[in-house]
Formats: C-alpha cells, structure tokens, sequence
C-alpha cells in the first residue's frame, strides 16, 4: 500500500522533472537563438567588423553563463570571451540559424553551443551555459529523493503500526485457541468485544468453544448416566443370581455373560472418552512405556507359554512418553490377548520396544492366522470381525479401542506387510525432556 | 464391642446385599441414602469401613471424601459405584479411596475387600525381615523363599504374589484384587490371566512341598500354610 503510494508520487515527480528540463533547454536555446539574431543583424550590416565590435563590447560585460569567441582564417582570437577555441568542439554550416546547436562541456559545466563558420573562414562560437538548468534539476532531484524517503519511512511507520495492531488481537485469539489445545476447554477471552470484525471474530470463537465445553460435559455425563443406568439394574440381576442354589453351571454362565457385556460398554465408553479427549493433553503426566510394557508382558507371557507359543520380548529401557498409565496397559493387554487368543502352539509371539528417531517404536508381532485380506482396512473400526472368527469369544472391539488409546497419546499406527500373521507398530512421540 | 461399618447407598436391593455381607464379617451396618446424611453419620461416629456410593442424591461420594476426612473420620473408604471404568477407578484411588470396586460385584468380592480393609486396621506393620508361616519362610529384605528349608526359586511378580498372600494369610483374596494389588492394573482384562501366575507359584510351592495356596471356589484363592481350617 505504502510502496504504491510512493510509485505513483515517484511517477508524478519523475515527469514534472521531464517537464522543467525540457522547459528551460527551450528557454537557453531561444536566449540562445535571441542572440544569433542580433548578430546576424549586425553581420548584414558591415560583416566580421560589426560582429568583432559587438563581441568585443559583449566579452568585457561577460557575465560567465555566455561563450562568445570570433576567429580569423588562421585561427588567431579576433574577439571574444576565450582565449582559445574549445577542444573537439568543430564548425557546421555557415549561417546564424539556431539549428544545429551542441552540446559539449567545458570545466564543469555544460554549454549548449553553435559554432559556425562564417564566410571567408571565420569560426565564430556562440554558447550559453546550461549550468542553471543543470542546477535547477539537482535542486529537483535532491528534494524527489528526500520525498520519497519520507515516503518510505512513513509509510513504514504506518504499516507497522497498523500491522502491530492486528497482530497483538490476532495473537489474543492463537494463545486463546492453544491454551484450549492443551485441554482448557473452559479458556475464554478477558475484557469487552471491540466494536469491529475482530470482536466478531472473538465472538464466533467464544460461542464454538461454549458448544465444544457442552458436548464434551454432555458426552462425560451420557457414559456416566449410561454405566449407571446399566450396571445398577445388572447390579440386582447380579445379586439375585447369587440366591439361586443348585444351578452352579447355569449361573456361571450367566455372570460370564454380564462380564462380557460389561466390558464391551466399557470398551465403547472408553474409545468414546479416549476420542472425546484426543488432542488434548489435559490429564497426561509422564510415563515410563518401558516399565508398563515389562509390567504387562509379564502378565501375559506365562498364559501365552501355557498355550505352546514362542515368546521374546526385548524392551529398551527407560523410555519415556507423556501418557495415561492405565490406557496404555489396556490398550498393550488387549493386543496381547488378541494375540494369544487368535495364535495356536507353536506360533511365535514377539513385543519390541525401541527408540526410532525422534519417537518409540512398539511393534507387536506374531505369526499366527494374521488378518483377513477382507478387513484389513477396517480393522480398527468398532465392532468389525472376521467371518473365520465367529466362533471365537470377542466383540470387535479390542483394535478399535487400540486406535482411538493411541490417537489420545498422538501414537501413529501402522501395519507393515508380513507374509505370515499380525504385526502392528506403534510409533509413540516421546517425551520432550524440560531440564 | 462390634466394629461399626457405614454403607451409604440410595439403591435398597444393593444396601440389603452390602448389610447382609457387612453382618458377615461381623460388623454392625449403619445405612444411609443420601449423600448429606451420609456425611453427617461418617463425621459423628466412629466407623471402621465406609461403603461409599458415588452417583447418589446430593452429590458424588468420591468429591465428598475430602469432607469425611476433613470432619475427623478416620475411616477406610471403599468406593462401591456404578463408576466402574478403570478411568473411573483409578480416579477414585488417585483422590483417595481405600478400595474402589465397581457395580455389579459379587458378594464374595466385597466380603473380601471388606475383610481385607478390617485387617488393615490392626495389622503390625511389617517390619521383621521373616514372614514363617510353619515350615514355609519368607525374607522380605533378601526375597528369598524357603520351604522345608530348601529354597525356592520365584520370579520377582511371584515373589510379590506370594507376599501378598502372606499378608493375606488365611483371607480369601479375588483375581481382582490380585490384579489390582500385585499388578496395579484396574481393569477387567477379559481372560483370567491372573490364574496362570496363581497356578505356576502353587505348583512350585506344591513341588517344594507346601499346599498353602488353595483355590476358593467361585470366589478366588486362599494362602492357608496351616491346612484348609486357616
């Protein structure tokens, strides 16, 4: 905006500089031309004499910003305001025409000059400096140059100001929105709304984090009313069951039943809060991923021995994340037992957890049935099984809670092609060190 | 005199259950079903156990805890909720619950919660490096193992199972609360894994020549190195 404004002065300037340089050239030539006709005057009435009288009458009220100069055939100063004639400069035409005249230099100045030689091979030299022209357009530059410095450091000065303005609320709404990012949904804006788009722009913003606040209170308090509503009737179905005598088999089978159907709303309810609250990183703290992956190897690794599987582990230690200790045991449980479950003797089982760059890798590996070509791209989606697993215990629901526990810590999920069984990676960002 | 237990539950069926179990274990049970009047008996009685509902008319009973404790109660709170998600249980602990367990449970499992709660009360703190159970030793400084004098040799969860038991010792305790207790995971991982590591130690001690660890029937194990009668 500054920079246009400049231009176009800078253009505006540039041709009124163009204007008065050729306004004062046509002023000196017509001094210029004034001149010769005076002369011509005086050459049509007694030739070289008249011309050397005047000249001579002329050079000793010399005023400087004039060249007069008369020689004869040899080249020897008849009259005139020099003592020589001037270097390079040479004779054209024979007549007191104004045209051609030249330009040439002498000292520091410039003149603009019409040299001629008369009839009889007198040169006679008629110039006028063109030093006040020349004056005059330095004079000009120098004020343009100025000008358009002031331009430029007000216009600066302008923008800056400006610009620091629109920064400093631009910056109020981005702490506003990563404050909200680190998990404080309830962040708002101090102080009153400016009449301008600004204060509308914090007003959207101030009622999209009133709807997110409500749905995140609403979705907390839904998976509450739920477990509620669920396990207190369970509750008493669970007490009753427990007065049936004689009917052992029958009413185990029934608590085996309620477990389940617990631990599948369980499951829903924590990929939903796991969902609910990915991004934010409220209600993390540090965690040892080395200590909770050993932890949790050390549960299962016997059951997957009892069931005839070859099983190595080899964790890195002291690899740290930021993190919710329970979460990351579940969700390391479930891929474990979803393992343990689908393999059969003989198959191999393997946990690694290594440092990769600037994340954790957690890959876990075994070489049993694998996935189905059918669902490996829906497999972490809820309640998607096999058909081959029909027959095994299961709600689909084990890979879906994987994914969203990951997505909660930031954890990328990738799975690599293996010709026989399941390999999942786990690429957690690790914890950035403070001090 | 009995010890005095304080259910605080708005459900009538699931307060029946918990003073059928509280008279079990041979306490006397005070019920009530809001939160307020809850707090006003927890802060004017001395209970033993509180049996803390959270969902309950007047408030959550985990927020209130910090209440009962700052009114002089000092009493051991089990948290018995609907709340049952890990995230849920692992919160109440965090604020300071002394035992967290989730509806529906089983009266077994609450009997043994409670009865290891009671225990906690008056058990000598365990300062004396050996747990001698007749002919079974346990050195806690050295984690060493020793039937019959002969030594045993148990990986450091088994090790750590075993105290458990011992500390324990003729109290029926749940794969929940091993699973809690010895591997400080609060959820229901599906599977019973708990039994594999259960079994492995039984089976070492068995070999070694000790029947200390028997299984309780539908409701868990019990560490009796005395014979069955504990």
């Amino acid at each position: 905006m500054a920079l246009a404004v400049t231009v176009l002065s800078l253009a505006a300037m540039g041709l009124q500089y163009s204007l008065v340089e050729t306004r004062m050239m046509a002023a000196q030539t017509k001094l210029l031309s004034a001149d010769l006709d005076g002369f011509a005057a005086l050459y049509d009435q007694r030739r070289i004499i008249a011309l050397r009288q005047a000249i001579d009458y002329r050079a000793t009220a010399a005023t400087g910003d004039e060249m007069l100069l008369l020689l004869d055939r040899n080249g020897s100063v008849l009259a005139g305001t020099q003592q020589a004639w001037p270097a390079g400069l040479s004779t054209e035409g024979d007549g007191f025409a104004v045209e051609p005249a030249r330009e040439f230099r002498a000292g520091s100045s410039r003149w603009l000059a019409v040299a001629r030689e008369l009839p009889g091979g007198f040169p006679l030299l008629v110039a006028r400096s063109l030093q006040p022209v020349d004056d005059t357009l330095a004079a000009m530059r120098r004020g343009m140059w100025g000008l358009l410095a002031a331009m430029l450091v007000a216009g600066g000065l302008v923008g800056w100001l400006a610009a620091r303005s629109v920064m400093r609320r631009i910056g109020r709404v981005n702490d506003l929105a990563d404050r909200v990012a680190e998990g404080a949904l309830n962040a708002r804006l101090p102080g009153v709304r400016s009449p301008d788009e600004f204060g509308l722009l914090e007003t959207h913003v101030h009622a999209m984090l009133d709807r997110i606040q409500n749905l995140n209170l609403a979705t907390h308090r839904l998976s509450d009313t739920i477990a509620h509503e669920l396990r207190t009737p369970l509750n008493r179905m669970l007490q009753k069951l427990g007065r049936i005598e004689g009917q052992e088999a029958l009413t185990a089978d029934l608590k085996a039943e309620m477990r389940q159907a617990i631990r599948m709303f369980d499951s829903l309810l924590d990929i939903s809060r796991a969902e609910a609250d990915q991004g934010t990183g409220g209600g993390l703290t540090p965690v040892e991923l080395s200590t909770v992956a050993t932890e949790v190897w050390e549960l299962y690794e016997p059951v997957a021995e009892e069931k005839g599987l070859v099983c190595t582990a080899t964790i890195a230690p002291v690899l740290s994340v930021l993190g919710d200790r329970n979460l990351i045991a579940q969700m390391l449980a479930n891929l474990l037992d979803n393992a343990i479950k689908y393999c059969s003797k003989g198959d191999e089982l393997a946990l690694t957890l290594t440092e990769d760059g600037d994340r954790h890798l957690m890959r876990v590996a075994d070489t049993g049935p694998g996935l189905p070509e059918a669902i490996r791209g829906e497999a972490f989606e809820r309640f998607v099984r096999a058909e081959r697993d029909r027959g095994v215990k299961g709600h689909g629901l084990g890979l879906a809670l994987v994914r969203a526990i990951a997505a909660r810590h930031g954890a990328r999920l990738t799975m690599p092609e293996t010709k026989r069984g399941f390999v999942l990676e786990i690429h957690w960002p690790r914890l950035q060190q403070s001090g | 005199m009995q010890d005095r237990i304080l259910i605080v539950e708005d459900d009538a069926e699931t307060a029946a259950t918990v003073r059928a179990v509280v008279e079990e274990v041979g306490c006397t049970a005070d019920h009530c079903d809001t939160l307020d009047a809850g707090i006003a008996a927890a802060t004017s009685n001395p209970y033993r156990v509180i049996v803390l509902d959270r969902m309950l008319p007047g408030g959550d009973g985990v927020e209130a805890m910090a209440r009962i404790r700052a009114g002089g109660s000092t009493a051991l709170i089990l948290v018995l909720s609907a709340l049952g998600r890990a995230a849920n249980r692992v919160e109440g602990l965090e604020k300071g619950a002394d035992d967290y367990l989730p509806k529906p449970f089983e009266a077994e499992e609450l009997r043994a919660r409670l009865r290891a709660l009671l225990r906690r009360g008056t058990m000598q703190v365990l300062d004396n490096d050996l747990l001698a159970f007749g002919n079974l030793e346990i050195r806690l400084k050295a984690r060493t193992l020793h039937v019959r004098r002969a030594h045993v040799a148990v990986s450091p969860k088994e090790f750590e199972l075993l105290t458990y038991f011992a500390q324990n010792a003729g109290q029926v305790v749940t794969r929940m609360q091993l699973l809690e207790n010895v591997w400080n995971l609060h959820f229901d991982p599906g599977t019973n894994v708990v039994d594999v590591h259960v079994g492995r130690l039984r089976r070492k001690l068995e070999e070694a020549g000790s029947q200390a660890i028997q299984t309780a029937r539908g409701e868990g194990y019990i560490f009796a190195p005395f014979g069955p009668a504990g």
